[in-house]
């Protein structure tokens, strides 16, 4: 694509709050001008949030791990990982986490994770969902749109059980595959809303053959133009590393997941891992804003 | 301002070191990439993206020069500094030739204990032994070093290793060309700007041709990144000799400098800046040894035509803490996925022909080869021919 009557059609649109059709974002999926479509996404993306760009601090902790020693001071969202055999074991880290917390939000497991409890304790998931909330867990870390087969069902259970500000995650799509992913995305939060934010990068990396740059700043940008009703598009700052979680910020995401929460400094002040993402975000023209794990700001 | 900018250069005008410095401020990131975008394409219609299979050897890594930045170098008497063996980088040619490779890039610290006539043999050895292979090698402070510990004029240094056998010049040791960064950097003592400047033009109008490379994000303004620019522009201008300009960003890992590293942002509006302002080179490649391989293939979006190197070992950058590697097939794969057609090229950018491997039938190559196994403290047998200057450089013979 290049610059041309459609594209500024395009840009016109995403600029003055129209929703680009279905064969627009197709379009735009095929093309290798990422910078046509990067531009739209950051057009769409400026009109959204201007030019501030949110992280937050998350301390990751295994199930099974001690909460008390993995949880520093500074993390806004506790994240339990890895997959517990039993919804007793579940529930345990949830409250153990919980006791840590205080009032920063638990999140934790993925969606599989829900259905395997529910199958192993034999109960609805409705009930799992409800056990685990009653536990303290606030949020589900995977939600991914790419591997779940009744996304709507899904989307209404999570609902019906009091979770909101949901996260939608992709597991392993390649990148042509996630163009439908966000669109259907797009229409989950049409028809329950509760979805917060989409984060269109892989949680699951193929290490022998890894994502291209193209493929990952066009999925960002995609996400951004194919579902505008999801306010958040973010990126997993460790999992992708500050160079590629950079450049996703001029194509559309306005938001970085997954910040380490310790801040030691053995390289040094400006190596920091606090001060190496404001530096990231300030270099690429964005204002740098801290937020918990409900998406609340807390501190620019 | 920047839209009239933007609309010139549009149009085909060269750009002033003014108007440089205010797309770079100013242009916004995806802009400045459809500018270099254009240039890119007008240039290079054919959507053909290049790279070469070679390997870059360090023959030495003992070195006076002590650059701040560098982590790579020990110094004279140091335990852990060695001089490859004539065998030891046969060997290395063997291996790069099997997986179609063409050329050696061959760069090392300035070692007091290597006079030229050390180069001089290397030389005839590889193109006695390697007929076709072409020897990109010895960068400009390289040559310097050369020149003033053999008391031997630049150019008769380059006429020498000539005709021993020396294809071409890589750009290294370029750094920022403004002195007063130099001398933050402690690199002017190696080779001020000025003198960079002048040991390429004497091997341009002694018919070789070189590289031009840049390593920004130390010390230097964003007025002095521009300057940069311009005398590579200017010396273009006057010979013609560059092929390419490449350009990467300090990596500050175990360096005494230390600090912190530039961001993927920035390397794509500088790489962007340099096809804008660099009008007169042909080629402009992708670092992605410091950039990692997915802002690499970005670069072809910001101007870049060429994927750099299948580099089979590089010590220089991972000994500053980057640790990226790609192979042949991994190249290719995002040359393609870019919307490009890859291509392999010798050191000139002549077109060799397609890939050699284009599909994962080799195992994916994880990280690069070193220029020697850790421990390894051998001392080369040929070396006791040399004379030493420096007193290690003496003891070691005598012990040899």
């Amino acid at each position: 694509m290049t610059r041309s009557s459609t594209f500024d059609r395009l840009l016109d649109q995403v600029q003055t709050g129209g929703r680009l059709s279905a064969d627009d974002i197709a379009q735009l999926a095929a093309t290798p001008d990422i910078l046509s479509v990067g531009m739209l996404a950051d057009a769409l993306r400026r009109r959204l949030h201007g030019t501030s760009v949110t992280y937050v601090r998350v301390a990751a902790c295994g199930f099974d791990a001690s909460f008390a020693r993995a949880v520093p001071p500074l993390a806004r969202e506790i994240r339990i990982t890895g997959s517990p055999a039993s919804l007793t074991t579940a529930r345990a880290a949830v409250e153990s986490a919980k006791a840590v917390a205080g009032d920063r939000p638990v999140s934790g497991f993925a969606w599989r994770d829900v259905e395997r409890l529910s199958s192993s304790s034999r109960m609805p998931v409705a009930r799992v969902l409800a056990e685990l909330r009653a536990a303290g867990l606030e949020g589900l870390a995977e939600i991914p749109v790419d591997a779940i087969e009744d996304e709507a069902a899904v989307i209404d259970t999570l609902r019906q059980a009091g979770f909101d500000r949901l996260r939608l995650t992709v597991s392993k799509a390649p990148g042509a595959e996630r163009t439908g992913a966000m669109l259907r995305a797009a229409a989950l939060q049409a028809r329950f809303g509760g979805i917060q934010a989409v984060a269109p990068l892989p949680t699951a990396i193929d290490a022998l053959r890894p994502a291209t740059g193209y493929d990952d700043v066009k999925a960002v940008a995609i996400a951004r133009l194919a579902a505008p009703n999801i306010p958040v598009v973010q990126v997993d700052w460790q999992r992708y590393g500050p160079k590629l979680a950079q450049v996703a910020l001029t194509f559309g995401a306005d938001d970085l997941d997954n910040v380490a929460a310790s801040d030691e400094a053995p390289d040094g002040r400006r190596r920091a891992p606090l001060e190496e993402l404001r530096r990231n975000i300030e270099a690429a023209g964005f204002t740098a804003a801290e937020r918990d794990g409900l998406f609340n700001v807390i501190s620019r | 301002m920047v839209d009239e900018l933007v609309r010139n250069v549009t149009d085909g005008a060269r750009v002033t070191a003014a108007e440089a410095l205010d797309l770079y401020r100013h242009a916004p990131t995806h802009v400045l990439g459809r500018l270099a975008d254009a240039i890119r394409a007008r240039k290079h219609p054919d959507r053909v993206v290049t790279y070469i299979i070679d390997r870059n050897v360090n023959y030495t890594n003992v070195c006076v020069a002590r650059c701040n930045f560098c982590a790579f170098y020990r110094p004279v008497g140091s335990a852990e500094g060695y001089v490859l063996g004539f065998e030891e980088i046969f060997r290395k040619i063997d291996e790069t030739m099997a997986v179609g490779g063409n050329q050696l890039l061959l760069q090392g610290g300035h070692n007091p204990d290597l006079p030229i006539a050390w180069y001089e043999d290397l030389f005839r050895a590889v193109k006695g032994r390697y007929p076709g292979l072409r020897l990109h090698a010895l960068s400009p402070p390289e040559i310097l070093h050369i020149s003033r510990t053999n008391t031997v004029s630049v150019r008769e240094v380059v006429a020498r290793l000539v005709a021993a056998g020396l294809d071409s010049i890589p750009g290294g040791g370029a750094e920022i060309l403004v002195d007063r960064v130099r001398k933050l950097l402690n690199c002017y003592g190696k080779a001020s700007a000025d003198e960079w400047i002048d040991v390429m033009r004497h091997a341009h109008r002694a018919g070789l041709r070189s590289t031009a490379t840049m390593m920004y994000g130390t010390v230097e303004t964003d007025e002095e990144r521009v300057e940069h620019m311009m005398r590579v522009r200017d010396l273009q201008d006057d010979t013609g000799g560059f092929t390419a300009f490449i350009a990467w960003s300090f990596q500050p890992e175990h360096t005494e400098r230390g600090g912190a590293e530039a961001t993927g942002v920035d390397y794509l509006r500088t790489l962007a800046l340099a096809r804008i302002v660099l009008d007169n080179v042909d080629n402009l490649q992708a670092s992605w040894v410091t950039q990692g391989g997915k802002v690499g293939q970005l670069s072809l979006a910001f101007g870049a035509n060429d994927m750099g190197s299948v580099m089979l070992e590089e010590n220089v950058v991972r000994a500053a803490g980057a640790s990226y590697c790609m192979d042949e097939v991994e190249i290719v794969a995002s040359i393609e996925d870019a919307g490009f057609v890859p291509k392999r090229r010798n050191m000139q950018y002549e077109i060799l022909g397609d890939p050699v491997f284009r599909a994962r039938d080799v195992p994916r190559v994880l990280e690069l080869a070193t220029a020697r196994a850790a421990g390894d403290t051998s001392v080369p047998e040929e070396l006791r021919q040399y004379p030493a200057r420096s007193r290690a450089g003496k003891q070691l013979r005598l012990a040899q």
